[in-house]
């Protein structure tokens, strides 16, 4: 009696896997997502190290740059030049972005009297692209504001220690890991959003495509259980969308390892250990997407409303996660759910923290449990009448 | 043996939106009761719209009635839908094929959820192959099949498990002569063997050749029953199509 009732089930499975893998134009899509993450978090970081490494010249318009050649002089050496010496390719650029310094008549004056000296510095300090110029400029002239400063204590024979009545020693207790953690905030997203989008093309096609194409009908009137029936579609959804994953994963850990991380002083491994840990975390997660989606996929009238419908659900995982961030003092049902609770944790092993196994056993029980019941659901529903009516 | 016994199924009657009136319900079937024996070939006749599909989408299971059973070799098909289906061959009316499978891996399929297996369910799949004479079409794909073929696809894999009860809803719609003929064979042959054949027409002809006894549905009720003799002569004409025709058009006189 078993074995039989195994023999259908690998029937209805293998059907299922059947047709899926010879949906070229399915399979392709489920794929693309393992492709375009590892694209995107090697360019992504490549920007970020140029970025964090590189100091390129910075073109300031100065006025009254006559009246403190020292100062200048300072700043030139930080690869902050004068905008009369901006080559032509890049003049309209930094035309655009208006830095603009200016110095009093009176610098010189000033700075004998020993007074403060009030320079401006104006530029639009909402746009990205001046942040890292504003704070190198800053830096570089309090630099040179400092050294002014010293000296003249030191002329006075005052101890320049003084100053400093307190010296904070900053500890960083992150662990080199934790450096890398905008890749590692991408790979989680790119991870949950891969487990969500690998299945649904998958899990539409072998629900409402089906429908649409009379012959969920005729499986309907065969000797076959409902819970069946859908649990071998979850199945096969969710098998493609764990392939998905692991692709996902062995190919960024493979485009990663082509980024020299170290030059920002940071370092990213996946080790056998995290990405067991990861697997572990995100099987759950494929069945329950594909559960999801093919519970939205069965309610809905034809194919084109499914897919409509379905494409709101792959804002799940990329809204959640992101919400989350927002959310300082998570409360602990967020633990527990899928999803929110997935991503937690992924956020600790990213970090390196200790991973609490009981509570991503707890995660992963609640995901499967939440997915059990919409296989119950949908096997319930495709007994009624009424889906069996919106065939017809 | 199939067994329907005072069926009734409406559709509708529920509200529509919030404040929508009711609608008026559609009485498919109005306390519908007949026999299908076995070793015997029964045809079901009706004008569109008579009920006949809502009476065997009822059999299979996948429409409830709303009073009245139905039961196939006496297994009721709302208490042990499963097992009922397991004795039925069902050639809907609707019905697709799974596209980017060939003929066989979908004979093969149905084959597997009925529970056959190994060299049986091998040996099955060849003899219904064979029967249908569509040999060289098993090892395609399904895609681009035409309408004749497709309607030879989905008779095999509702026949490969030689069910004691077939059900086929207009089952000759478009097959060539050749296939109808086929067809006719091979239901004929299985007749012999004393399985139960239930089968609804258009076409008048094939139910006088083929049928052992006729079963005239007009309005969700039964409007008539008998062999094709029978039936000719209570309405007095000679030919099955005029003694329908007049069946369905009057209801004094001919009460079943």
């Amino acid at each position: 009696m078993i074995s039989a009732s195994l023999n259908q089930f690998k029937a209805l499975l293998g059907k299922e896997l059947k047709e899926a893998f010879r949906d070229k134009r399915a399979m392709m899509l489920a794929m693309t997502m393992a492709v375009m993450a590892p694209v995107m978090i090697f360019a992504m970081s490549k920007v970020m190290i140029k970025e964090a490494v590189e100091t390129p010249a910075i073109y300031l318009k100065i006025s009254g740059a006559e009246y403190a050649p020292k100062l200048i002089k300072a700043l030139n050496k930080e690869n902050i030049l004068l905008f009369r010496d901006v080559p032509v390719a890049k003049r309209s650029v930094w035309d655009e972005r208006e830095l603009t310094l200016t110095i009093p008549e009176t610098f010189n004056q000033d700075m004998l009297d020993g007074k403060t000296i009030d320079i401006y510095l104006s530029a639009d300090y909402s746009e990205k692209a001046n942040l890292s110029p504003i704070r190198r400029i800053k830096t570089t002239i309090n630099h040179y504001a400092r050294g002014i400063g010293y000296k003249r204590l030191l002329v006075r024979g005052i101890d320049v220690k003084l100053l400093q009545a307190i010296n904070v020693i900053e500890q960083d207790r992150s662990l080199p890991n934790s450096n890398a953690m905008i890749i590692s905030m991408m790979l989680g997203l790119y991870l949950l959003m891969a487990a969500f989008m690998s299945g649904l093309p998958v899990a539409i096609d072998s629900s409402a495509g089906e429908r649409e194409r009379n012959v969920l009908e005729m499986l309907l009137c065969q000797p076959v259980s409902t819970v069946k029936i859908v649990f071998a579609k979850l199945c096969c959804a969710s098998i493609i969308a764990c392939t998905g994953v692991i692709l996902t994963l062995s190919l960024t850990s493979f485009s990663v390892s082509f980024i020299d991380l170290t030059k920002i002083g940071a370092s990213f491994s996946l080790d056998a250990f995290t990405v067991a840990a990861l697997l572990l975390l995100l099987f759950p997660i494929c069945f329950f997407a594909s559960a999801l989606q093919l519970f939205v996929a069965f309610q809905s009238k034809n194919f084109k409303e499914a897919q409509s419908m379905v494409s709101m659900i792959i804002m799940l995982p990329a809204m959640i996660p992101v919400i989350m961030m927002f959310v300082d003092d998570k409360p602990n049902w967020l633990k527990w759910l899928p999803i929110s609770g997935q991503s937690l944790i992924m956020e600790d092993l990213f970090k390196g923290l200790p991973v609490s196994w009981s509570l991503l056993g707890f995660t992963g029980f609640v995901t499967i449990a939440i997915t059990a019941l919409l296989v119950l659901l949908m096997a319930k529903k495709l007994r009624s009448e009424t889906v069996v009516l919106a065939l017809s | 043996m199939i067994e329907v016994t005072n069926l009734r199924k409406s559709f509708g009657g529920a509200k529509k939106g919030l404040f929508g009136k009711k609608d008026k319900p559609v009485i498919a079937l109005d306390g519908l009761s007949f026999t299908a024996n076995d070793g015997e070939i029964t045809g079901i006749l009706g004008p569109n719209g008579a009920g006949k599909t809502t009476c065997l989408r009822t059999l299979y299971g996948l429409l409830k009635a709303d009073e009245g059973s139905a039961t196939i070799d006496g297994i009721n098909v709302v208490d042990n839908p499963l097992a009922a289906r397991a004795r039925l061959g069902i050639f809907p009316d609707k019905f697709g094929l799974y596209e980017r499978l060939t003929a066989y891996e979908q004979i093969d399929y149905f084959a597997s959820i009925h529970g056959l297996q190994g060299q049986a369910k091998h040996q099955a799949i060849e003899a219904v192959i064979n029967d249908l004479e569509m040999a060289e079409l098993a090892h395609r794909k399904t895609l681009g099949f035409s309408q004749g073929q497709r309607m030879k696809v989905t008779l095999a894999q509702a026949l490969v498990h030689q069910p004691k009860n077939f059900v086929l809803d207009e089952p000759t719609r478009g097959l060539d002569v050749m296939s109808t003929r086929i067809l006719r064979r091979y239901l004929a042959r299985f007749k012999e063997k004393g399985h139960c054949i239930l089968f609804s027409s258009h076409v008048m002809q094939e139910v006088a050749a083929l049928c052992d006894r006729v079963i005239i549905v007009a309005d969700g009720k039964l409007a008539a029953q008998g062999t094709p003799q029978e039936l000719c002569e209570l309405a007095g004409e000679t030919q099955l199509e005029e003694a329908f025709v007049k069946i369905i058009g009057s209801d004094e006189g001919v009460a079943a």
